[in-house]
């Protein structure tokens, strides 16, 4: 892939008894927000954890801003920020000192690194808290903790795993808008099992499942993959209370239509009935030409969609 | 560089953040001075004694270093471990070395600042007589050097493990073997033991420091165990790449 800021290629990692990741390749563009996605124990952790330099691969090759991984480990990891998943931090510290701290490991002055953290605190939302021990903090602003170090020497990459769990609704809000504001000036690799977050915040999905990767691409990519099935979703005007069944029985009869099943009624705005139909090809012309034919009205006639959670699902009960 | 000195200075803040470095600092304290006044370790009573000699507390101090400096390297690694902090410091660009020297480094603060604490007892000794200042500041560089070798015993042990009481356990067995154990298993071992053997063990070769001599072979004794402790810690760091 042009313009690639991460590659990874034939990614395995077998731990004494479990093979975690058993051959992964994908790549991650320059200024991409890359959500990596997976059931519990899939491997995507392991993937980061390879990916920043925690733990080594069993095998396969992995570039980081064009330099290899395995042999430039500290290198690479000065040009990531890491939010681990438990965001632990020294909670003895005040947020200040940590900071502080973490800035001068990653080569910065003391004065350098006062000026970051003025100008990062507002972005993440730690002015009134820099003074504050961090054993006193909250989960929500521990992790902006965290992620203010992840941002500290403004990386080229920022590997996020599980940047919300664990946090309030108004705080998810809060990161996942910071999230998609990283992605302005940073490549993102975001972690997580929420799939709302995903649509929100990422422009393309890699989903792994049992260690290897099962789909790549953008949400709309995958839906499309998955959508070949041509199930209509047909709602027709009818006064009448039996439910549609004249109906019901003429659709049947339209050509390449396989089933035809009554979903339910509605009275608002217009009395009609609402009808699933799954068909071997697109059916939506052949449909209006019915109606327009028998003086049906068409209140409704659309393709069925996946939502991402039955995207989801399906992949990785396929895999 | 400069990256070990941010991990020593955060790792000695920590650890006098934490009541076990005064409880340690107490505890050496009050042991050496018993051992050194009284002589309860089955020495000579400073008293009785009337020699301006701190041959007691040379004689008595590697033993209470041996109990307490395993308590205060114990957390260095193995709590890091346990909460997970481990992960953020090596996924910075820093060698696992580096990690590792640097947190030897903030505990021998704490052992400095143990060792000044004695000093209250040449300051005893130079009142009531004239000390060979010269065997004193041996004894003390003697300290200094099997200090820094407990500690970094026993912040290998905290490499092994996520659990501090495991860790100081093994760190304290290991130094009270280096210390005395070797000695007693070499001698009922042989009748007349081995020069070679009998130079191995940490007692024959601290006994030199006790006596004010600074012997450059003592020296790289120490400095050799410590530097094989500091290798070994770094492989357990990184055992997690294969494990």
């Amino acid at each position: 892939m042009a313009n690639a800021v991460i590659q990874i290629r034939d990614l395995v990692k077998e731990y004494d008894t479990v093979t975690a990741l058993t051959g992964v390749s994908f790549d991650v563009k320059q200024g991409e927000i890359l959500g990596l996605l997976g059931p519990n124990g899939a491997g995507k952790s392991t993937t980061m954890k390879i990916l920043t330099s925690f733990i080594s691969a069993t095998s396969g090759a992995v570039t980081v801003d064009g330099l290899d991984l395995f042999a430039n480990p500290i290198e690479t990891r000065a040009r990531i920020g890491y939010l681990p998943e438990s965001t632990a931090l020294y909670p003895d510290m005040v947020v200040w000192d940590y900071l502080v701290y973490c800035g001068e490991m990653r080569g910065f002055s003391r004065e350098e690194c006062h000026d970051r953290i003025r100008k990062l605190a507002g972005r993440v939302g730690l002015i009134e808290k820099l003074k504050e021990p961090i054993h006193t903090l909250s989960k929500g602003y521990k992790q902006r903790v965290g992620l203010a170090q992840a941002l500290l020497h403004n990386p080229k990459i920022v590997i996020l795993d599980e940047p919300t769990s664990g946090l309030d609704p108004n705080q998810i809000v809060e990161i996942r808008q910071l999230i998609k504001e990283l992605g302005k000036d940073h490549t993102v690799i975001l972690s997580t099992h929420i799939l709302p977050e995903v649509r929100q915040t990422c422009d393309r999905i890699v989903i792994i499942h049992k260690g290897a990767k099962v789909a790549d691409g953008s949400i709309e990519q995958l839906e499309g993959n998955l959508n070949d099935t041509h199930e209509l979703v047909v709602g027709i005007a009818w006064d009448k209370d039996d439910r549609g069944e004249p109906l019901r029985q003429e659709l049947a009869q339209i050509a390449s239509v396989r089933k035809v099943s009554h979903s339910h009624g509605a009275a608002l705005p217009i009395k009609h009935q609402v009808f699933e139909v799954d068909a071997k090809k697109d059916v939506r012309s052949e449909i209006a030409k019915w109606a327009a034919d028998g003086g049906h009205a068409i209140i409704e006639l659309r393709r069925r969609t996946l939502d991402l959670e039955t995207i989801f699902q399906r992949i990785t009960s396929e895999a | 560089m400069k990256q070990i000195w941010v991990i020593a200075r955060r790792e000695l803040a920590s650890t006098f953040d934490s009541p076990i470095a005064y409880i340690a600092a107490t505890v050496f304290l009050v042991a050496t001075g018993l051992m050194f006044f009284f002589g309860i370790d089955g020495g000579q009573d400073f008293f009785e004694a009337r020699q301006a000699t701190l041959r007691p507390l040379f004689d008595s101090a590697p033993w209470v270093l041996a109990v307490i400096l395993p308590a205060v390297t114990m957390r260095l690694v193995a709590e890091e471990k346990k909460t997970g902090t481990l992960e953020l410091l090596v996924t910075l660009p820093v060698s696992d070395i580096k990690i590792i020297i640097g947190k030897l480094l903030g505990s021998m603060g704490f052992l400095v600042v143990a060792l000044v604490l004695t000093m209250v007892f040449p300051a005893v000794v130079m009142s009531v007589g004239s000390p060979d200042v010269g065997a004193i500041i041996g004894g003390y560089i003697g300290l200094f050097l099997i200090g820094t070798t407990f500690l970094a015993l026993g912040l290998m042990t905290s490499t092994w493990t996520h659990n501090q009481i495991v860790a100081f356990i093994l760190g304290l067995l290991l130094c009270v073997f280096f210390w005395t154990a070797t000695d007693a298993l070499i001698k009922l071992a042989f009748d007349r033991p081995p020069v070679a053997l009998r130079l191995l063990t940490f007692k024959t070769q601290f006994a030199a420091f006790a006596k004010g001599v600074v012997d450059i072979r003592n020296v790289v004794y120490f400095l050799t165990v410590t530097a094989v402790a500091v290798a070994a810690s770094t492989y357990s760091l990184k055992s997690r790449n294969w494990r």
